[in-house]
């Protein structure tokens, strides 16, 4: 038992070494799907549909109503296109929720009693979740950070969501090119046996913790150039002055296609509202 | 004179310092959001990793540009990044690591100070710690009807958040947090510096310790966080809203589909008519 934990262990720290896929992953899920229905929206109608679904599954214990909205997510993500590692996330993240606190409870001796109240709680965090991966995940990073930014938003915000999305392919290169040297240089321990597995799990942790000892100082160095060429184009007064944030924001523009995705939502919720009145 | 050689660092250097942790830890929880989670049993070991980034920059550099830095990173590059944005939950994660990171850089004064680093490093993971877990716990309690009734739930909530809290704090807390901070904040003392231009802290340099407004404003920034994260579970106030108008719930739910018709079918008509009149240009 113990042997196959540990095996599990280190084959989790070695997957996440493949800094190819995770790259991929990423990159597609930001890049990849900007011709779908819900990229096309208007960022400020999603945001407001998101406040909707993300914020009311919260406050309401209808049965129907939530499994209506989750069924509403479920559509809007399967439209939105995410990446499968996304969704795997998601799957596991509810079930680190609320799935382990069930066993739990049934371990300290529940019963049927305790799983009405944990479905709904469930359904919840699912739905909010889901929400959340078709808003952030569908949308352009850049038409994001205009509709955050058109709610007022800090503009250090949207600055950070859209610095974000051009230096991190650059910044996992760069720490995938350091970890590799890393390995070309290490001398790591043999890891056929037992307790050569642990120092081996051991010896990966240490060398990633090494890896951004260099990393910190490449990055400060170019956070130094990003600001300084920031400071030269007069960044910080225009992250304040009105006329630069009107410019920036000419460009959204609500059209038939965004009511009418509001209105489809707004009916089919309508419609799980009568059903849980009249069941 | 003397005010402007008291101050650490000016806005475009703090704004650096923003820019290089934000950029740093968010790609540092990018892979621990990456990573399946590890369990056995029913208890995750789900490892803080790589929380001594922010750490050591906080000791090194402004601990409140740092702090802001890291959290807005973890938001940016893990929650909105990957679609895992929680709503308004994800303020009481954004405070705590604020708070933690920012105490933990008030407490150094001198980075050679290896014991203090250590205090620091160790006091800031657990403040985070502890915190995310008290929210954790009140979370589940109000957001389940009913806590107490349902048979095995209250002991199974503590147990698990306890155990995880413990956990967290002595396996990852110590590997991930401390030994590293006491490895890279010496290291990098006196180099990064001035790759932003600036000079290294000191005695002299540094802000001073922690002081009583510093305690309060963490208090009230977890006070926040903690409403943030009750305001997101808790069902009362909405449910009672909905019991007012409960007498004729047919007729205002028939009215919301007969509206919600309408509205559909009005912008189907408005969208093929101008879809038309663009085809006819």
């Amino acid at each position: 038992m113990e042997i196959k934990v540990k095996k599990k262990l280190s084959e989790n720290i070695l997957e996440k070494i493949s800094i190819d896929f995770l790259r991929n992953q990423v990159l597609k899920n930001a890049y990849g799907n900007d011709d779908t229905v819900i990229a096309k929206l208007d960022p400020r109608i999603l945001l407001v549909w998101y406040l909707f679904v993300g914020l009311v599954p919260w406050f309401v214990n209808d049965l129907w109503f939530l499994m209506a909205c989750f069924l509403l997510v479920l559509v809007t993500t399967k439209l939105a296109r995410v990446a499968g590692l996304v969704l795997l996330l998601f799957a596991v993240g509810v079930f680190t929720q609320t799935g382990y606190l069930l066993i739990v409870s049934l371990f300290f001796g529940g019963n049927a009693s305790t799983v009405m109240p944990l479905l709904i709680l469930t359904l919840k965090v699912a739905t909010c979740s889901l929400a959340s991966i078709t808003v952030f995940s569908g949308l352009d990073p850049d038409r994001l950070s205009n509709g955050l930014m058109w709610f007022g938003c800090p503009e250090r915000l949207s600055f950070s969501i859209s610095y974000a999305y051009r230096v991190l392919p650059m910044l996992m290169e760069e720490f995938q090119n350091i970890l590799l040297s890393y390995r070309m240089r290490g001398n790591p321990p043999e890891h056929e046996t037992f307790t050569g597995k642990v120092k081996y799990l051991f010896y990966q942790v240490k060398v990633i913790i090494h890896a951004f000892y260099p990393l910190m100082l490449n990055t400060a160095k170019r956070s130094r150039t990003t600001v300084e060429a920031l400071e030269i184009k007069g960044y910080r007064y225009a992250a304040v002055n009105k006329a630069v944030k009107k410019m920036k924001l000419s460009t959204l523009k609500v059209t038939y296609n965004d009511l009418l995705f509001l209105a489809v939502s707004f009916l089919w919720i309508a419609l799980s509202i009568l059903a849980s009145v009249i069941f | 004179m003397e005010l402007a050689k008291k101050q650490t660092a000016t806005q475009s250097q703090k704004l650096m310092v923003f820019v290089l942790t934000m950029a740093l830890y968010g790609l540092a929880t990018l892979f621990t959001e990456l990573i399946p989670k590890f369990q056995v049993g029913v208890v995750e070991f789900s490892v803080e990793f790589f929380l001594f980034i922010p750490l050591t920059l906080s000791m090194l550099f402004d601990p409140l540009s740092a702090a802001l830095g890291a959290a807005t990173g973890e938001l940016v590059f893990s929650e909105i990044m990957l679609g895992q944005f929680g709503g308004l939950g994800e303020l009481e994660k954004f405070l705590t690591v604020t708070i933690g990171v920012y105490i933990a850089g008030r407490m150094v004064k001198n980075p050679k100070n290896y014991k203090m680093v250590g205090i620091a490093a160790i006091t800031g993971t657990g403040l985070q710690l502890l915190m995310g877990t008290i929210v954790d716990i009140m979370k589940v309690q109000f957001a389940v009807e009913d806590f107490e009734a349902v048979a095995g739930l209250p002991e199974s909530v503590f147990a698990t958040e306890g155990f995880a809290f413990l956990n967290d704090l002595l396996f990852s807390g110590i590997l991930f947090c401390l030994l590293p901070t006491l490895f890279l904040v010496p290291k990098l003392y006196g180099k990064i510096e001035p790759l932003l231009g600036m000079r290294p802290r000191d005695e002299k340099t540094g802000l001073g310790g922690i002081n009583i407004k510093v305690i309060i404003a963490a208090v009230i920034g977890f006070a926040v966080a903690a409403g943030a994260e009750l305001l997101a579970s808790n069902g009362t106030p909405l449910i009672e809203w909905e019991a007012s108008w409960a007498e004729s719930k047919t007729a205002l739910a028939i009215g919301m589909v007969a509206a919600a018709v309408i509205a559909v079918i009005a912008l189907m008509v408005l969208k093929f008519r101008t879809g038309k009149e663009k085809a006819q240009y």
